[in-house]
């Protein structure tokens, strides 16, 4: 294992006076940051609008159509370079370019470094926070107005072409949201301090994924001005080809987030296995940290084809190749396949974190060892591993040869073993447990309960005869919300209420807090449980029309969704509550994790630790009376802690510190 | 910064976002075209005269080379919609001027006319049941109300007439047309009823399937039939 023991090169440290040709602290509001980032991003755009109009305004086709998607595609892809020019992020490598040696970064302080490009993980992940908080606030409203379409059958609120935009805009937003709501944000704050590092592998990497996302958010919303796209999330052709200038966001959008998130993928396995502490064994490895490596695993290797296939869309509709025209040559079932092989991993992107958190959350408030911990970490790279042989179960409707469905049909089904390994390790921790239920706790129950039902249902519809039967129904969108929503947006929520108080170092309210679960919890399920039933009954999706027999049930579902999106609004007064309104000062270990990452300091120093840490045991040693210390910082006891003191025992009384001296040779 | 203007500021910010959804929403999301009322002022038990025009393109606006429908209201005047409020249960009498060229049909059964009453169309005079579109100009656009089971297909005009209309639209009696005529009754039932044309017509787009074809007040729009 390559450990690092020194200071970065070029990660300066708080206080010290910077080297000769080191950047000077600035002002937040000088230089390069997001207000540059959004004018560079708008000349980007005019310049490309311009370009692609000078290039092909000509083309008969546009001239026929008077669409010319040469010019969105240009603007819109100047518009992406001129935001990161605009950021900052691409002040190294052009420096680099010419010869330049670019100077050092040094520590940013105060609230303009949330609007720059920062080389620090802990700015970075809370950029983040605030970044995927967006994707899930637009995405939710955009929830709103399809409930409020699907109010009446007969009565509409939009046209059908303004539904079907509204839906496919919802879709795309949420799943880019969700590819990285717990990848960018949660794991990016934390991955370093779960291995006892002090930076990611690359951190301009980390950060130019992050301004990637944004660039990819402000890209996604351009599609409604340019008309919409009328294909959902998952892009097929041919309608992907003839569709409104929508359909280019909709490529571009996607290219852009898909190379954040190969990037991401990329530096999480390098940190993970490069910048382990000494002593931060596989076996001693958090199980999140686990399941990031598989999510990261996954990101490297899935993300590419979507991006390639993006890239052929966007041909297809610019200079007229036929990647995915039938009549010259290509295929459109090309495109189905490319985009499944990304979108069935995906799914899994988006699952497997959230059971690595709840996996950190359950043993603290039970106060018991992770249960079945090796056959959980299994778990979850035999998901990994098994999600890439099973996306054409997407395509039993969808022109698959019939022969291939039972062996997609086999491949699907086993994926519900190294599934059940992970809930198994769940529900053997919570076996015979003393529960404290705290609201990161609550939120992790939820998960299971949630997960549960959309888990079940979806072993349902890997069968072929269900699978023909509901296929494009109602209930196959309960069944993937089951999943999603119930169990990473929940699992997300766990985390930012258990790990809140350490990043910021401020206490959630309480009531608000409590206020925000239940009602989720409860309208969660009242929205989405009804879909169940009205799939079943035959309403299929991206129909703005259906049955009048079904409006009862709809009704139901959208009251419903109305106090689910409320539920949201709580959480976010209590966000701006407690973090800026009436903050309130939280104490060092709330929980009395055993977690690398609560032993630190709060505020985290900019370079995490002191020294590096040697790692004497695994987090998980909860219940037992003489519990081998998880690390030993190289501080003496009740030094270098910061507001609320060393932590010291939580609630449970359990050892929430190991500020004991050792060195390796104690490992 | 005290934590009354904290909250001040936190309201605000609030405030303005949730303003921003509504217009948002209503301004942009809901835009739609003007609705054409030909229930007001209706009298139980007559019928509805409406008059219709297709062009080959509507020559003015973002989508100049679009093909398009336009209605004329009762006013007299054409505008470029395909939203019509239309009294339940009452037969509509049409009245449709077709200036566009045509091509043969992907599929021959939208030639046939059915969901009228007698299951015919007017065509220059003349009853038809069903335009063969491999014989002489072909069929242009169709008048189609799935869920009402009407299908309309509208002959198509000579595309090198001399006098073939090439002027921003409304289309003057003077140009190359067909003139087609056909009643349907409006259901008992209010709500909105989608229609469409039939033809892929979207010049530009792959299969012509694209742009006008997917816009309202180009080649589909909605029959508000109201009680």
């Amino acid at each position: 294992m390559a450990i690092s023991m020194h200071e970065s090169v070029d990660l300066g440290r708080p206080g010290e006076t910077p080297p000769p040709g080191a950047a000077k602290r600035r002002s937040p509001w000088l230089g390069q940051h997001m207000g540059t980032a959004l004018i560079a991003a708008a000349g980007g755009f005019a310049l490309g609008h311009w370009a692609g109009n000078a290039i092909a305004g000509n083309y008969e086709n546009v001239a026929g159509s008077g669409q010319n998607n040469v010019a969105t595609v240009l603007a819109l892809s100047f518009g992406v370079l001129g935001w990161l020019i605009g950021s900052g992020a691409l002040n190294y490598p052009l420096a680099k370019l010419v010869g330049k040696e670019p100077a050092p970064e040094i520590e940013e302080v105060g609230w303009g470094r949330y609007f720059r490009f920062t080389l620090d993980h802990k700015v970075v992940g809370m950029q983040y926070i605030i970044a995927v908080l967006l994707f899930l606030f637009t995405g939710g409203l955009l929830a709103m107005a399809i409930r409020t379409e699907l109010l009446s059958p007969t009565t509409h609120y939009f046209g059908p072409g303004t539904y079907i935009a509204v839906v496919s805009e919802h879709g795309t937003v949420m799943m880019m949201m969700a590819t990285s709501v717990i990848t960018g944000p949660i794991a990016g704050w934390l991955i370093p301090l779960m291995i006892g590092s002090r930076r990611m592998a690359f951190p301009r990497v980390e950060a130019f994924s992050f301004w990637m996302f944004t660039a990819g958010y402000l890209v996604i919303l351009t599609a409604l001005p340019f008309g919409g796209f009328p294909t959902g999330w998952t892009g097929y052709a041919p309608l992907q080809t003839q569709a409104a200038g929508g359909m280019d966001s909709y490529l571009v959008g996607f290219a852009v987030v898909g190379i954040g998130m190969i990037t991401a993928g990329f530096n999480i396995i390098a940190t993970i296995i490069n910048y382990r502490a000494p002593g931060m064994t596989w076996s001693r490895l958090p199980i999140f940290i686990w399941s990031l490596l598989a999510v990261a695993s996954l990101l490297a290797l899935a993300t590419p084809t979507l991006v390639t296939g993006g890239l052929f869309g966007i041909l297809d509709r610019t200079a007229q190749t036929a990647f995915f025209v039938n009549e010259h040559g290509g295929s459109s079932f090309l495109w189905e396949n490319l985009f499944w092989f990304f979108g069935h991993p995906e799914v899994y992107i988006m699952a497997l974190p959230g059971f690595g958190i709840v996996g950190e959350i359950l043993p603290v408030f039970t106060g018991k060892p992770l249960f079945g911990y090796r056959v959980g970490a299994a778990g979850m790279l035999g998901v990994a591993l098994l999600s890439f042989f099973v996306w054409q179960h997407h395509l039993f409707q969808s022109g698959i040869n019939p022969d291939m469905r039972p062996l997609f049909m086999l491949t699907t089904e086993l994926i519900s073993i190294p599934t059940g390994f992970i809930y198994l390790t769940g529900m053997g921790t919570l076996w015979k447990a003393k529960i404290r239920f705290e609201v990161p706790m609550l939120f992790a129950l939820a998960l299971y309960f949630n997960f549960l039902i959309g888990g079940i249902t979806g072993v349902f519809l890997s069968d072929v005869p269900v699978n023909v039967t509901v296929h494009g129904s109602f209930f196959v969108l309960a069944h993937f919300h089951y999943t999603i929503m119930g169990g990473l947006i929940f699992a997300f929520f766990g985390g930012l209420y258990y790990w809140l108080p350490k990043m910021t170092g401020k206490t959630l309210n309480k009531t608000l807090s409590l206020v925000h679960f239940w009602m989720m919890f409860i309208f969660f399920n009242l929205t989405f449980f009804p879909l169940f039933i009205v799939g079943l009954l035959g309403q299929p999706r991206r129909v703005f029309e259906y049955a009048q027999r079904l409006q009862g049930l709809n009704d139901f579902s959208s009251i419903s969704a109305y106090l689910l999106g409320a539920s949201f609004l709580v959480f976010t007064a209590n966000f701006a509550w407690s973090l800026w309104i009436d903050p309130k000062p939280a104490p060092a270990n709330p929980w009395g994790s055993r977690g690398l990452e609560w032993q630190t300091p709060t505020p985290v120093p900019f370079n995490n630790f002191e020294r590096i840490p040697v790692i004497l045991a695994d987090p998980y040693h909860y219940g037992e009376e003489n519990p081998l210390p998880v690390a030993d910082l190289g501080v003496p006891v009740g030094a270098g802690v910061g507001s609320g003191g060393s932590g010291g025992s939580g609630p449970s009384g359990i050892s929430g510190t190991t500020l004991i001296e050792g060195g390796p040779g104690d490992v | 910064m005290g934590r009354g203007a904290r909250l001040g500021i936190f309201s605000s910010l609030l405030a303005v976002a949730v303003g921003l959804v509504v217009f948002v929403s209503m301004a942009f999301l809901r835009s739609e075209p003007p609705t054409i009322d030909f229930a007001a002022g209706h009298t139980a038990g007559q019928p509805v005269d409406m008059t219709l025009q297709t062009v080959g393109a509507i020559g003015y606006g973002a989508h100049s080379t679009w093909v398009s429908y336009l209605t004329k209201a009762p006013n007299g005047k054409w505008v470029h919609t395909t939203l019509w409020d239309l009294p339940a249960n009452t037969r509509i009498n049409v009245t449709l001027y077709e200036y566009d060229g045509g091509s043969p049909l992907r599929n021959p059964q939208i030639g046939a006319v059915y969901g009228t009453l007698g299951n015919v169309e007017i065509l220059n005079g003349k009853p038809v049941s069903l335009i063969d579109a491999t014989q002489g100009n072909g069929v242009a656009h169709t008048f189609s109300v799935p869920t009402l089971g009407i299908n309309v297909p509208l002959y198509a005009v000579d595309g090198n007439a001399k006098n073939f209309c090439n002027v921003p639209a409304p289309c003057p009696l003077s140009t190359a047309h067909n003139v087609i005529q056909f009643s349907f009754v409006t259901p008992k039932a209010a709500g909105q009823y989608p229609w469409q044309c039939f033809v892929p017509c979207g010049l530009g787009y792959l299969y012509g399937n694209g742009g006008p074809m997917q816009t309202i007040s180009y080649m589909d729009g909605f029959l508000k039939v109201v009680s």
